[in-house]
């Protein structure tokens, strides 16, 4: 029978049972498990309320039947961590399986597992790319899109039991353990570099808000007055920068404690971008709200309503717009 | 004394006895095992023996689609097997005469 149609469950079973066995030779291993898939498929099609046995025991009952001796304990320490390790996930499953809501828990973490291998992917090469500062938020720099495809790829089909490394698998595991570690790291350091840009984004963006309006050198511009080319005031000037946008006030009243009133175009819009603005001075009220200063200086009132000058120096003969073409004289 | 160790021993020669008259898949000869009175054999036990002994060419195998469930492999005995089953009766018969002996005795 095709491999297709057995259960993922019995791959994944299957594969745990050639782990167990792994330190066995590879032919001896082949001898032992060829056609386990199928076996194991046909034992669980004759009794439906069954359940897969612990991988472990199983792996150690198809040694024993064979007269093998049990897993050879004088493995150094490595060896003897990791099959420490490997008996203790052989536990932890098994009480896993005897409690219905930690396997129901299980059961559904289990189709996430994919999410995982992509992640885990992902945390390698973002670590690695870290590490020469081409981390870009959760991404990087285009030269480690390659080595993250590749990462995906090795990722996804060892998850699967497709792709075996018998003699990285300790490096593989230590591999696996470290990016759960690192994962919820890398996403907060990720998240903050996004962040970051998040904001200086909005900041310039925000040049287009009434709230923020125009700035100088950081500090609010509440309004703007215009002098013509004789140095005589302006009224009823409208601004808009390169884009066609209005450049507006800062309209943050209070900060600056200066209410502008909008003024209105023939379409009937009221708009903060014709100066100067008419302005209120406001005053915090016993109430805490902004009102208008009752008591205001009308001094300070008129020159809020004059500018700061009742006149500038003049502009010169405008010299700058000379053709950069000298014309020819007329008499020539 | 845990009769699980003692069948380690026996088993091949156990399998090859119960497919000697007539062939069966593997969860099959678990329940002819069991039915025969070794209750506590393990079914991967008995899949890897069956496992072994065809790779070691002393039973043939065979592939019966089933329609209700994945397909059954069915293992038979071949005139190696049954060479082997022969002499491992006689292996099993003076030991077990042995021990008998022995532990009456005792």
């Amino acid at each position: 029978m095709s491999t297709s149609t057995v259960a993922p469950e019995i791959v994944a079973f299957a594969r745990d049972v050639r782990e167990a066995l792994a330190d066995l030779p590879a032919d001896e291993v082949d001898d032992l498990t060829e056609g386990l898939e199928a076996d194991l498929a046909e034992s669980l099609a004759e009794d439906l309320r069954r359940t897969l046995p612990d991988p472990v025991a199983y792996a150690a009952e198809l040694r024993a039947a064979a007269g093998l001796p049990t897993r050879a304990p004088s493995r150094g320490l490595w060896g003897g961590l990791a099959d420490a390790w490997r008996d203790d996930v052989a536990r932890t499953k098994e009480a896993i399986t005897r409690s219905p809501a930690l396997a129901s828990a299980l059961a559904f973490f289990v189709p996430l597992r994919p999410v995982w291998w992509i992640a885990r992917a992902w945390v390698a090469i973002w670590i690695s790319a870290a590490a020469y500062g081409d981390e870009q938020g959760f991404a990087f720099e285009p030269v480690w899109i390659v080595p993250l495809l590749g990462a995906i790829v090795v990722s996804v089909q060892w998850g699967r039991g497709l792709w075996q490394f018998p003699r990285l698998r300790g490096l593989l595991v230590v591999g696996n353990i470290l990016a759960g570690v690192a994962f919820l790291p890398v996403t907060l350091s990720a998240y903050g570099n996004v962040d970051d840009d998040y904001v200086r984004a909005e900041y310039v963006d925000e040049g287009s808000y009434d709230v923020d309006g125009l700035a100088m050198s950081g500090e609010p511009v509440t309004n703007i007055y215009a002098y013509d080319a004789a140095g005589n005031p302006l009224t009823g000037v409208q601004l808009f920068d390169i884009e066609g946008k209005p450049l507006v006030p800062n309209r943050d009243v209070d900060t600056t404690s200066i209410q502008q009133t909008p003024a209105t175009l023939e379409t009937g819009a009221k708009v903060f971008n014709v100066y100067p603005l008419a302005l209120t001075q406001m005053i915090w009220d016993e109430f805490g709200e902004l009102v208008p200063d009752p008591d205001v200086d009308p001094a300070k009132l008129a020159a809020y309503a004059n500018g700061p000058f009742l006149r500038v120096p003049a502009v010169q003969a405008p010299a700058a717009v000379q053709p950069t073409e000298p014309v020819a004289p007329l008499n020539e | 004394m845990d009769a699980t160790q003692l069948l380690k021993g026996v088993l091949d020669v156990a399998v090859l006895a119960v497919v000697e008259d007539e062939d069966g898949y593997g969860y099959d000869v678990v329940r002819r095992l069991r039915a025969a009175g070794l209750e506590d054999v393990g079914e991967a036990s008995v899949y890897g023996t069956l496992r072994r002994l065809y790779t070691a060419g002393a039973l043939t195998s065979y592939v019966v689609p089933s329609e209700e469930g994945p397909h059954r492999k069915y293992y038979g005995i071949n005139a190696q097997g049954r060479a082997t089953l022969e002499l491992q009766r006689k292996v099993w018969a003076e030991f077990s005469t042995t021990m008998n002996q022995l532990l009456e005795a005792a």
